[in-house]
């Protein structure tokens, strides 16, 4: 920890701490440790959990959602052990999205399905109906509202189950593979979806194999590798650094790459800033 | 993910016998006692089956088969023992309740029919292969869609709860209830079901097209990578076990007379 | 697009199809033709019609979904519609997006997971186990033979479905998405595999949103939109287009760059595609500079 806490530009203090992961470990049977003690915050910053499969990532969000309860060691929210509340309860807290829309959407109405969650944690009518008339218009369904959901197509069935969560105004939302089965216009929105929240305060969380989606939009990146921490810091210190990432079997951002294997000193993660970086130059070199 | 058969392959006499001649066995350990009316031709065959797990060293694995049932056949002794019509000679008072002969007797006996049963049984199942067993049938000229839903049902049966977990884990994480009384299982009940339901027909209409184009609606007569499970032993047991059914109906037919 | 000489592997003809429960064409007028080994990607956004190719190449579109049909395919002179699904399986396999939904169920280890086709083919022992071993080799799951096909991670279990594809030696593959659901590592695995199979001189088809991964390994691209074909053209040409992203798609990074800084290949009048080829130019550039 002390390691990647040096990594980070930025003094940790100055983001807000949400949750606190202290010394955590988790086992599904006695002796085949999934997470050999994890300690960090998730403060407010956009953060992407990356790392192979079995590397622990589902097991570490299951945990933070109270899905699953630690074997040792503690998740704290707002400073208290989540231990202590029901998951239905710490669901007003902690919201997450999963991978497959189809594993959550049982109503024949759009709103219907995006007010389930509001009113299940006691929203009244009212405001549960507000709540997600705002999520969908977030998401960019306005209008589709008295849909049955199994008529839009995969990539809006996804936004609706985004709406679903977003709308029980959560602090934190966790988001399990949000790219997968998503075309270019559908990932461009989910992206939008994730600055919205950010400026709105929320904390999204994901874990995700997309690397140049995360270079996009995410602040801090985390890589798991074997139930531990390998490295924790911002996206530019993380995708930079090319050894560990091949430890996790992991790849760089495609831009990031041929920006190194071009011999630059700068960490560029996607197109947009290497463009940007080009232009200044040339900028520099006719004035 | 595994499968939930409760075979194991130990290199036995059993493992490499045809699952036909386990098949015929059960039937004529369920029968025989039957057709000579002898509770003793149950006893016998328990201890036959016991030492046929024994020597394919299964027997262990019959023990939380065994421990099940014990919990059911403990409380049909209890409750004979004491309740049953008929009762008149008591064996047994413990404090205010007394055990009587008439029903321990009868309760006995549906214990030894049962643990014929379950032991029979073990004989197939834990000694042969669920596949084998089902390409038997198929060589014999058996439905091989019929097989294949037969066989499937063990590796889909667990992907099944796999998919029922990760839902109610998306739908508790909406704030909905899921454990409880029954009034908050009932009312989780229907967004639990669809998902369910709508991602196993998704699932197994992507399943039908995977084997589709894999042949599996060819007419051509199939083949079949492993060899037919059977062995040298296979004919005389299977033709033992004839001659045993058939000796039992004739000694029944001859005590008539 | 060069004429060649040789005779095409597959010629598509005017295709249209619609599926009974919509009231949209699918599939609108479809026509292109593709040579013997070629490695041809499929792009375009969700809906435009990419999967429904895939399964009227494999046959699937009419004989499995019924609908409204016309036009004509043709293998080798073979038309795709009038050929029965286990007859067309020796000639056309197909891997869908799923993994986890290929594996049949019915089989208790990897290897006989693979003879599973070859046995409802009725094909005759020794060769089942020679082309099983060789599909193996091919995808490198030899090691996995004995285990439980369910306990595998997922790019094993999808190089598992296309060996069991392979095994039944078909000429021509088509991919839907194969790699959507897996991890880096299991997504360059799959590639690997696919890579080998396109050099034995199998045809394939391959459906991905990975415009960087498509650009490295096609030999040319089909652009999809509303169900026609918008182009079909080497990647170069096809990412190139100014007017990519009305059609929902984006061009690799690399190409995105050297638009911006208007750097085109000086040979084929193109924007560089891959990371190699951006190298090569940028680090020209860069020297200049």
């Amino acid at each position: 920890m002390e390691m990647s806490m040096g990594h980070s530009g930025k003094n940790i203090n100055e983001y807000r701490t949400l949750m606190q992961i202290k010394d955590l470990h988790f086992s599904y049977t006695e002796g085949e440790e999934i997470l050999k003690g994890l300690n960090f915050a998730i403060d407010e910053r956009t953060t992407a959990i990356i790392g192979q499969n079995g590397a622990g990532k589902t097991t570490f969000v299951k945990l933070l959602k109270g899905l699953l309860r630690p074997t040792e060691g503690a998740v704290e929210f707002d400073g208290k052990d989540i231990r202590d509340i029901t998951v239905a309860q710490l669901a007003r807290h902690i919201g997450m999205v999963f991978q497959n829309p189809n594993d959550q959407i049982f109503k024949n109405r759009v709103l219907d399905e995006v007010m389930f969650g509001p009113l299940k944690i006691g929203m009244g009518e009212a405001a549960a109906r507000e709540k997600s008339l705002e999520a969908l218009e977030l998401v960019g369904l306005s209008g589709h509202e008295d849909k049955n959901p199994y008529d839009l197509g995969l990539s809006s069935r996804k936004l609706v189950a985004i709406a679903s969560i977003v709308a029980m105004d959560p602090k934190v939302i966790i988001f399990d593979e949000p790219t997968i089965a998503q075309d270019y216009y559908g990932k461009e929105r989910i992206k939008s979806v994730i600055r919205k929240l950010r400026s709105e305060g929320v904390t999204v969380i994901t874990i995700i194999h997309d690397m140049d989606f995360v270079a996009d939009v995410f602040e801090r990146v985390i890589v798991f590798a074997k139930g531990g921490v390998l490295l924790d810091g911002s996206a530019k210190e993380v995708f930079a650094d090319e050894t560990i990432l091949k430890e996790a079997y992991l790849e760089q951002p495609n831009v990031t790459r041929l920006c190194q294997s071009l011999g630059y000193e700068e960490v560029f993660l996607n197109a947009g800033e290497f463009v940007a970086y080009q232009r200044e130059k040339q900028n520099l070199i006719t004035n | 993910m595994k499968s939930i058969s409760l075979y194991e392959e130990k290199g036995s006499l059993l493992n490499k016998m045809a699952p036909e001649s386990k098949i015929l066995y059960i039937v004529v350990a369920l029968l025989l006692p039957v057709i000579m009316g002898s509770k003793w031709v149950s006893v016998g065959f328990i201890v036959f089956s016991a030492c046929l797990l024994l020597i394919s060293k299964v027997l262990r694995k019959t023990v939380p088969i065994l421990s099940i049932s014990g919990f059911v056949l403990l409380t049909v002794v209890i409750i004979q023992g004491i309740f049953r019509a008929g009762n008149v000679t008591p064996v047994l008072t413990v404090g205010p309740v007394s055990f009587y002969e008439e029903g321990l007797y009868f309760a006995l006996g549906i214990v030894i029919n049962v643990l014929n049963i379950l032991l029979s049984f073990c004989v197939l199942i834990l000694t042969a292969k669920p596949s084998d067993i089902v390409e038997n049938f198929v060589r014999k000229g058996f439905s091989s869609r019929f097989g294949y839903v037969f066989i499937s049902v063990f590796q889909i049966i667990p992907q099944m709860t796999e998919t029922m977990s990760t839902i109610t884990d998306a739908q508790r994480s909406r704030g909905m209830e899921t454990e409880g009384n029954l009034l908050v299982r009932i009312k989780a009940f229907i967004p639990l079901i669809s998902p369910v339901v709508m991602s196993s027909l998704i699932n197994t209409k992507e399943r039908a097209l995977a084997l589709e184009v894999r042949g599996f609606n060819a007419k051509n007569k199939k083949t079949f990578l492993n060899d037919e499970k059977k062995c040298g032993a296979d004919r005389y047991v299977q033709l033992g076990m004839l001659i045993l059914l058939a000796a039992g109906i004739v000694w029944r037919i001859a005590g008539w007379k | 697009m060069e004429m060649s000489t040789k005779h095409p592997k597959i010629i598509v003809e005017n295709l249209k199809y619609k599926y009974l429960a919509t009231d949209f064409l699918a599939l609108d007028g479809i026509s292109f033709s593709v040579e013997q080994g070629e490695f041809i990607g499929i792009i375009g956004k969700n809906d435009s019609g990419k999967s429904t190719l895939c399964q009227a190449i494999a046959g699937l579109v009419p004989n499995f979904y019924k609908g409204a049909y016309g036009g004509r395919i043709l293998i080798d002179e073979l038309e795709v519609k009038n050929v029965d699904l286990d007859e067309l399986c020796k000639k056309v396999g197909i891997v869908f997006q799923n993994p986890f939904n290929q594996v049949t169920g019915s089989k208790l280890t990897v290897y006989e997971e693979i003879a599973f086709g070859l046995e409802n083919l009725g094909i005759e022992r020794q060769e089942m186990i020679h082309r099983i071993d060789e599909a193996m080799e091919l995808l490198d799951i030899m090691k996995y033979k004995d285990r439980e096909p369910f306990d595998l991670s997922g790019g094993q279990m999808q190089r598992m479905a296309i060996a069991g594809i392979i095994a039944m030696q078909p000429e021509v593959i088509v991919l839907d998405e194969p790699t959507s659901q897996l991890d880096p590592q299991g997504r360059e695995e799959v590639y690997q595999a696919v890579q080998k199979l396109s050099k034995k001189g199998i045809t394939i088809f391959m459906v991905e949103h990975n415009v960087e991964k498509i650009a490295s390994y096609s030999d040319r691209v089909l652009l999809l939109d509303g169900g026609k074909l918008i182009d079909f053209d080497t990647p170069q040409r096809i990412f190139s287009r100014e007017d990519l992203d009305t059609y929902g798609v984006e061009p690799p990074a690399f190409t995105k760059i050297c638009r911006e800084l208007n750097l085109k290949n000086a040979e084929t009048g193109c924007y560089p595609v891959t990371l190699e080829e951006a190298y090569d130019l940028l680090s020209k550039e860069k020297r200049g500079m």
